[in-house]
């Protein structure tokens, strides 16, 4: 017995030694496994792992939306669902091409050879409708997948579509602002992704697991909705009247130096922009460069004034529209004066008369003077496709481009030169930067002056003869409000060399132009066949001047603008003038009740209800009002309660 | 009394003790760590996982103490109640509802608010029964018929019912438990030698017939060919590892647990282990789990009766067996299967049935010390 059991015991202590033999070698051999692991492979492996943290599956934030000054949406991302597919994955091809392409109303043929192909991953088609969706999440096919993209919405349409260019389908800025601030706008990618939660909430870590916002930042713009919304307007109709190719109008609030409106015609819609000409989106007021004509001679005389080569009261001899210096003949085409006074050289707009200022003044010395208000320069602003524009340095210029340069010929400028420039002689001659957003707020240049303050007051007396005495935009009076402007008007160079038919018609003005609070531009491009800048552009940049007093609550009382003379000027642009007579006072409403303006159009709506004081709400898209709230006759909404909503229609 | 008392605790092996205690409290650390985030998100409690480990420690260590200060007879007189109650619970999970179905497999049972792994008592009865059978059996052990298929048969079956789970891994211990204890048990050479051809034929069979199932279960020689799919557990593992280095990115600092890693709290906790702590922390788990294994396996050696020994080697193995296949599939050197680092990574059933070896195997020692 005791033999019996010891022979066993024996055997399994044996074994027992095997088996703790085994064990010790195993642990060994995994310790050892580690080290490699670790220690050997450990950088390489490292290196893959953080390569995988960063290249993991992405996901892209939203991208940041662009708002107006007052938070209205001009553009913003919203979730398309996508579909794609993992060809690999597929089975039966054929069925599931055939339920796709039930579902997506696409061919089957190229679906089918899409699902055969030996990708790992195929795009099937993007940004889907909600119910194809849903159809086929419930058809759970196999290897084909749905995903969240954001795409880009416009909600307003062509409002400041130029400006506020466009995302492509990968979400990344292609064209103007949505260009210029993509590092702003873009959503980040997070370095860890991460699954999503019952809710559908993603959670985004950074390195060290902290929960991270990748989505991108909003700008606000100086830009206001309804003033950019005004502007495209008046430009609309004055592009389509004037049979012209192209208008720009822009808008600056003269203390700040905020763009209130930037509006370029024809329109351009983000939203479709597969379909149209990429000429359209060409955001001209920083990209093309015209000679402005007449516009530009505030600046020499305001030169010629700081530098005191002329004194207002200075006669020049004007030679009866036509001047023939160093083998060019200068004329002044309308009117043929003898002698002007310089203010009446800017009121009357001649360019005989400007030429000899400007000769008097000399090359260098315009040359620094208008580099000093930033021509020949790109603005701060620094949009995409900018121009510096064309100003030759002053070795080269010949008297000839001296004296043209004068009246505004030979020098190539863009409209938002110009309206630095000119917002330079608003500011008593501190020479600003423009201002398009607000948030994040720019870095920007400290002011410099150009111009002593009476030089720039001198200045805008002179400007406000153009239009509050017999000047060249006289017809364009605002009663009750003064406006200083300078029309301009100048022949394209051709082609072919020398100058041809074609025209630029081009009108600035403070309003009001005696203590100014805006400056408004419009330049309309190759208007026929009337192509005068006071009767092409003078009236847009009335039109946008009336109402957007109007808007501001600055519009004097209702009785004075029914008591303005009739507009002068040829082509019917006396319409810019009569409607705000008839629209200011709405019929039939006790003053204290809300006016029907169901039915009017959007702008005499919205004017009516800023001559109250409210700034309507608006809903939907269109021309016209369709149901508004509160009904008419009901009492005004409290003060401070943003209550008022439009409905449109078109 | 309280001499008396330390004369008692100190009859007990304490470096088994001790080195179960330190996995056991590395192990809560290091479930914190890799499940905080996670549990932050799909729990909205950063302790979900943390707080229920250390409630199954606490009822693991009662169990531990309970298993260490009873008669044995507790434990062989009730062998065949142990045997059934463990086939019971098994054939529950795959044959009624109370089992629960995650990722495909039932392999849970639900009891009201707890879930329950009963491959893990199935393990601890299968000892219980082993020991007791080579060793009432000792003298007709040689024979076919008495010696090996009885023992065969019963591990078959549990093993039959875990693969309709289907728990590969599970089935495998099982009859590498089997394997080790015939080979102490004095089963024959031959009928082993005999067996494991068997089982390499039908490895060689399932190759012929299903290179798929072949290709899926030795994706593990080469992970990176296929990282996205079969091997993507396994590379993430192998990343955290490499990312560990020498000394580890630091406790809570790893950023393979953040989804990356799948089950990193379960059974791929030690590759959070060596992306925190590195290759020393790994080693300072080597050598605990070394620890812990000799002082078992001088235990087993010690106990002058056969049954108290295959006992105790039966427990080893079953320890032995999951630290080693633990670490051997998150180090990439077996086929991925899902085993859990005993006293370490997160499950309740888990840890209290560790606690329970541990303490049969302290109950062991204080017996062998005693005499």
């Amino acid at each position: 017995m005791a033999r019996q059991m010891r022979q066993p015991k024996d055997r399994s202590r044996l074994m027992l030694a095997v088996i703790a033999g085994g064990f010790a070698l195993a642990l060994f051999g995994l310790w050892l496994r580690a080290g490699w692991v670790q220690l050997v492979q450990g950088e390489r492996l490292a290196g893959l792992a953080r390569r995988q943290h960063l290249a993991a599956e992405f996901e892209r934030g939203e991208r940041g939306v662009i708002l107006d000054r007052s938070g209205r949406v001009l553009a913003k991302s919203v979730r398309f669902t996508s579909v794609y597919a993992r060809p690999v994955e597929i089975e039966d091809a054929g069925r599931t091409a055939a339920e796709l392409a039930q579902v997506l109303e696409q061919p089957m043929k190229p679906l089918t050879a899409q699902l055969k192909s030996t990708k790992n991953f195929v795009w099937i088609e993007r940004q889907i409708d909600d119910k194809a969706a849903a159809r086929l999440k419930d058809k759970d096919l196999k290897g084909i997948y749905l995903t969240t993209e954001y795409g880009r919405l416009y909600p307003n349409g062509h409002l400041a579509g130029q400006l506020l260019g466009f995302a492509n389908i990968d979400g990344q800025g292609i064209e103007g602002l949505e260009r210029a601030y993509e590092s702003v706008l873009a959503g980040k990618t997070a370095e860890f992704v991460v699954q999503r939660d019952a809710s559908g909430r993603r959670l985004y870590l950074d390195a060290h697991g902290r929960e991270v916002d990748i989505d991108g930042d909003a700008i606000r713009l100086t830009l206001d909705g309804h003033v950019q919304d005004l502007a495209e307007a008046a430009l609309a109709e004055a592009v389509v009247k004037g049979r012209a190719r192209w208008g720009s109008c822009l808008v600056v609030e003269v203390e700040s130096g905020e763009v209130l409106a930037l509006a370029s015609y024809p329109f351009f819609n983000p939203n479709v922009k597969a379909k149209v000409d990429p000429a359209s989106w060409r955001n001209r007021p920083a990209t093309d460069v015209f000679e402005p004509g007449s516009t530009m001679k505030p600046f020499v005389v305001s030169a010629a004034l700081q530098e005191k080569v002329v004194r207002p009261e200075n006669v020049y001899f004007c030679e009866n529209g036509k001047w023939r210096y160093s083998g060019k003949t200068i004329r002044d085409d309308v009117h043929h004066y003898d002698w002007l006074t310089v203010n009446k050289i800017i009121r009357y707009s001649s360019n005989i008369g400007a030429a000899k200022i400007g000769l008097d003044l000399g090359a260098r010395k315009y040359h620094q003077y208008l580099s000093a208000l930033g021509f020949g320069q790109k603005t701060a602003l620094d949009m995409p496709g900018e121009s510096p524009g064309f100003l030759r340095p002053p070795e080269r210029w010949y008297p000839i481009d001296l004296a043209a340069a004068s009246f505004g010929q030979s020098v190539g400028v863009t409209l938002l030169q110009m309206a630095e420039a000119y917002l330079c002689l608003a500011s008593d001659g501190l020479r600003k930067p423009l201002r398009l957003v607000l948030d994040p707020a720019p870095e920007l240049p400290a002011p410099v002056r150009v111009f002593s303050p009476e030089v720039a007051r001198t200045m805008r007396a002179m400007m406000l003869e153009v239009v509050e005495a017999d000047g060249t935009g006289q017809h364009l009076r605002i009663p009750g409000v003064p406006m200083a402007a300078k029309t301009g008007t100048a022949q394209k160079a051709s082609p072919q060399g020398g100058y041809g038919d074609k025209h630029v018609a081009s009108f600035a003005a403070f309003i009001p132009g005696d203590a100014p609070k805006y400056l408004i531009l419009a330049v309309i491009d190759e208007p026929g066949p009337v192509y005068y800048g006071g009767v092409v552009a003078g009236p847009v940049v009335r039109q946008v001047g009336v109402n957007l007093l109007a808007y501001k609550g600055r519009l004097p009382d209702t009785g004075l603008v029914a008591a303005a003379p009739a507009p002068a000027g040829a082509g019917g642009e006396g319409a810019g003038l009569e409607e705000p007579v008839a629209r200011v006072q709405p019929a039939a409403v006790a003053a204290g009740s809300v006016p029907d303006v169901t039915g009017l159009s959007l702008r005499k709506a919205v004017e009516v209800l800023a001559a109250k004081g409210v700034v309507p709400r608006l809903e939907g898209t269109g021309g016209l009002v369709g149901k508004q709230n509160p009904a008419p006759g009901s009492a005004w909404p409290a003060a401070g309660e943003d209550m008022f909503t439009l409905w449109l229609t078109s | 009394m309280s001499a008396r008392a330390a004369q008692t605790v100190r009859t007990y092996d304490l470096y088994l003790l001790g080195a179960g205690l330190f996995l056991a409290g590395f192990g809560l650390v290091m479930v914190l760590s890799a499940s905080a985030i996670m549990a932050e998100k799909f729990w909205h409690d950063k302790l979900h996982f943390f707080s229920r480990q250390g409630v199954a420690m606490i009822i693991g260590l009662l169990a531990m103490v309970f298993c260490a200060v009873v008669p044995r007879g507790f434990f062989y007189r009730l062998t065949y109640l142990w045997l059934l109650l463990a086939a019971g619970l098994l054939l529950a999970t795959v044959f009624t509802p109370l089992g629960l179905t995650v990722n495909g497999a039932k392999r849970w049972l639900a009891l009201g608010p707890f879930t329950f792994q009963p491959l893990e008592a199935v393990k601890v009865a299968l000892v219980l029964y082993l020991g007791y059978f080579f060793a009432a059996k000792q003298d007709r052990v040689k024979r076919f018929s008495i010696g090996f298929l009885p023992p065969l048969l019963v591990t078959g079956a549990f093993a039959g019912v875990l693969l309709l789970q289907p728990d590969f891994g599970g089935a495998a211990m099982l009859c590498m438990i089997l394997f080790l204890m015939c080979l102490v048990g004095g089963t024959r050479l031959t009928y082993l030698a005999a067996s494991a051809l068997l089982v390499l034929g039908a490895g060689a069979m399932l190759i012929i017939h299903s290179p798929y199932r072949f290709r899926r279960l030795f994706a593990f020689l080469d992970p990176f060919k296929d990282a996205q799919n079969v091997g993507y557990q396994l590379v993430q593992s192998l990343y955290a590892f490499g990312a560990g280095r020498l000394t580890g990115v630091g406790l809570g600092a790893g950023s393979q647990k953040l989804f990356f890693l799948p089950e990193a709290h379960n059974d791929f906790l030690m590759a959070v282990v060596g992306e925190e702590t590195g290759f020393i922390g790994v080693s300072l788990v080597l050598v605990l789990i070394a620890i812990l294994l000799w002082r078992a396996f001088v235990i087993t050696a010690r106990q002058a009766e056969l049954r108290d020994r295959f006992t105790a080697c039966g427990l080893t193995c079953v320890l032995g067996l999951g630290f080693i296949l633990n670490l051997a599939v998150v180090l990439g050197t077996v086929p991925p299967k899902g085993v859990p680092m005993p006293f370490m990574s997160y499950g309740g059933s888990q840890i209290i049935m560790s606690f329970v070896c541990l303490g049969i195997l302290l109950n062991l020692s204080r017996r062998e010390a005693g005499r």
